[in-house]
């Protein structure tokens, strides 16, 4: 189902009048005033189609000279509701006001259609007053919305995207879909003598990173603040104490410049990061984050509108098992890139090491859910049992074959959900995307299976402010409106709320 | 969120002094001030210690809302530099430094238990010793002693440091000591800046966080994971 919008003409009042005496029972303009409505110069009226049939239509006024404009009326066909036709519509109806040079939208909608309220507050309207019983013979009250108008709305608009989830402090600007600039400061080193990321010891290079990190990448863009239209943030999922930092610092920035704010989630801005890469994002795909802080298969179907978890780890996250069997094996952290490195001369078929949730029963319940923490102790029990018999062993064919068990689940889960879902792409995202054998057998398999396999490179991958950047764009060029300044940072956000 | 016009900045830096300035602590609750030449002019105080992610861009806004200035018109950020829990304190710190970016404004750090020294003698102009305690958790204290105040700067005798209260005789003699129930405020905050200022004292250009205690981490003993 193919949804064309064109400018409607006087030859197109037929149609819309069936579909007017429809939609507006008791008040349906008459005939005669909808045609010198039509042929105005100072309106625009748009229809929606559908196999060339009228199935919505709406329209704006906006007097040459005046920086208000109006909507004027708005319809979908009964069975075409809830379908996104409606956000269509007002999307190229806020648009064009804009572009005519309006800097204020007003209408009015009736008090008991809440179902067109919500639409028009995806647009930013607000409530600014009530029309008592303006609407006749039913005599209901109207209520007088206004929005703001609309940001560059084009692929111009200019977004700088805070990062402050984990461990890495990320500055990004984009302008649409076009990367600008990607600074990441990483407090890694920092964390190594603890073998783990340390919430505190996170969040406080944080605060030290955040001037340097933002100078740098406006630098890299060649931009200053006035460039900006837009600041986004990550809210959440990630470490309370370190997403604050980024939330005070964006919403200050915010307050201080009279820029609006985008509150994003994180795992939805590792998604968003192929587009910055490849100039969009294919949906519907399947997606595979993996990062020392998240293990979660998502599926895809539309970035801003229908992002749906389908799993995740129960226990520890990928990475996180990398970094504990790293120190089992006296490796040095990150344990990723060590374990990859000892793993090349290693046999990974040489120890059977158990893949956690693949078991019949565990794939009722867990089927596409994660666990890495038996695997982790079970290299742990080998390595033990090896040294208080006093044998040797190969280290690299227990790193070779613990990775190959990490790969091995990760893999086929996520492949499994393409074929399941019918989606012919995965996206890898996520710190732990850096690992090679992840990379050659996802190829491997994705080949195989006829999947379309995406990974952005690394410095995409990995947590950043570029990618918070590029889904505030998004937002911005979908018509949603900026978030209000009282968002909170939520270290437990569900990936299914994009915007806060 | 409200729009900013983009007015011209009201003066050079020479004569910062009779300019505006915002400050901000949330090293208790969330409190923001907008001052102009050392008197406040409007000021915010949310009391609770957990809400300070969510409050602080509002509260700015409101500060700014409530004096009539524009967000480019403040020349100084004045922010509290603590000691207080570090995730709350944090949040004001990080604000300071991005609204100063944006407003190009430059930044002062004050200990923010001097704001409750500034406020107790305002209140106690013929007081002596001030012992002034905030909450530290972990059944300890932030502290710090004051003798009084000069140019409307408080001078600090010993601290800030962190202790259990108990402790404290070990440092100063108590009993000689004022205490007070006063907190934190950000208007305070910007009125002793002001006096540094005027008084030539050089004040702390840096905003780095008063911590006082390490991280809590323990250095990995390595391999044991099984047991």
């Amino acid at each position: 189902m193919a949804i064309e919008i064109r400018q409607a003409t006087v030859l197109d009042l037929p149609e819309i009048m069936k579909l007017e005496t429809d939609s507006f029972a008791n008040d349906a303009w008459p005939e005669e005033t909808f045609k010198s409505e039509l042929a105005a110069k100072h309106t625009y009226y748009i229809l929606a189609l559908e196999d060339n049939l009228v199935v919505g239509y709406a329209g704006l006024s906006k007097l040459p000279g005046s920086d208000q404009a109006d909507i004027q009326t708005i319809a979908v066909r009964e069975d075409k509701r809830g379908l996104g036709i409606g956000k269509k519509l007002m999307d190229t109806l806020t648009l064009q006001a804009t572009e005519l040079g309006a800097k204020e939208i007003f209408l009015e909608v009736r008090a008991d259609n809440s179902a067109a309220q919500k639409l028009y507050k995806l647009f930013g309207f607000k409530q600014i007053g009530t029309r008592k019983k303006y609407y006749q013979p039913d005599g209901v009250d109207a209520f007088i919305m206004k929005t703001d108008m609309r940001l560059k709305t084009n692929k111009e608009t200019v977004v700088l995207g805070i990062e402050t989830s984990c461990d890495e402090t990320g500055v990004g600007i984009v302008r649409g879909n076009q990367l600008l600039a990607n600074i990441i400061s990483s407090s890694m080193d920092k964390h190594a003598i603890f073998g783990g990321v340390v919430p505190e010891i996170a969040a406080r290079a944080h605060l030290e990173a955040l001037t340097p990190v933002l100078d740098e990448a406006l630098e890299k863009a060649n931009l200053t603040l006035d460039d900006i239209d837009a600041i986004a943030v990550t809210n959440g999922p990630g470490l309370a104490g370190a997403l604050m930092v980024g939330v005070g610092a964006a919403k200050a920035l915010a307050v201080a410049t009279g820029k609006p704010i985008y509150a994003v989630n994180h795992l939805v801005g590792h998604v968003g990061a192929d587009i910055l890469d490849s100039g969009e994002l294919k949906t519907p795909t399947i997606a595979l984050l993996v990062s020392g802080g998240h293990t979660s298969l998502l599926l895809v179907r539309d970035l801003l509108n229908d992002v749906e978890l389908l799993g995740e780890t129960i226990d520890d996250a990928a990475g996180e098992a990398f970094d504990k069997v790293a120190r089992v094996l006296s490796l040095s952290y990150p344990g990723g890139p060590e374990i990859d490195r000892v793993a090349k001369d290693g046999n990974p078929n040489a120890i059977r090491f158990p893949r956690g949730l693949t078991l019949p029963k565990d794939m009722e319940k867990h089927r596409y859910d994660f666990s890495f923490s038996g695997l982790k102790t079970a290299v742990a029990r080998h390595v033990e049992l090896a040294e208080s018999k006093g044998e040797e062993f190969s280290i690299a064919d227990v790193a070779s074959s613990f990775r190959e068990a990490v790969v091995d689940v990760l893999i086929k889960k996520a492949v499994s959900a393409c074929k399941e879902f019918d989606v012919p792409r995965l996206l890898l995202g996520g710190g732990v995307v850096a690992n090679a054998r992840l990379r050659e057998v996802a190829k491997e398999q994705c080949e195989a299976n006829g999947i379309e396999l995406r990974i952005p490179p690394f410095t995409l991958c990995t947590d950043n402010g570029a990618m918070i950047a590029a889904i505030g764009a998004q937002l911005i060029m979908a018509g949603r409106a900026p978030s209000t300044l009282n968002f909170s940072a939520e270290s437990t956000l569900p990936v299914t709320t994009v915007q806060s | 969120m409200g729009r900013y016009f983009n007015l011209m900045k009201t003066s050079a830096a020479s004569t910062r002094i009779a300019d505006y300035s915002l400050a901000i602590d949330t090293s208790a609750g969330t409190t923001v001030a907008v001052l102009s030449m050392g008197t406040v002019i409007a000021e915010v105080n949310y009391l609770e210690p957990m809400t300070h992610s969510e409050r602080i861009g509002s509260a700015i806004e409101k500060v700014l809302a409530d004096s009539g200035i524009q967000a480019n018109q403040i020349s100084t950020v004045v922010a509290g530099v603590g000691p207080g829990p570090f995730t709350g304190l944090r949040v004001g710190l990080a604000a300071a430094r991005y609204f100063a970016i944006g407003a190009q404004a430059e930044l002062v750090g004050v200990c923010s238990l001097d704001s409750i020294a500034l406020d107790f003698y305002i209140g106690n102009p013929s007081a002596g010793n001030l012992l002034v305690t905030t909450d530290a958790r972990r059944k300890e204290v932030f502290w710090a002693t004051y003798s009084g105040v000069v140019e409307g700067v408080p001078v600090r005798t010993h601290g800030p440091s962190v202790n259990k209260l108990e402790d404290i005789a070990g440092f100063i003699d108590a009993s000689s000591h004022a205490t007070t129930e006063l907190g934190v405020r950000a208007g305070a905050l910007g009125q002793i800046a002001f006096a540094q200022e005027l008084a030539g004292v050089a004040n702390r250009k840096d905003i780095t966080p008063i911590y006082l205690r390490e991280p809590d981490a323990v250095p990995s003993k390595g391999k044991k994971v099984s047991g």
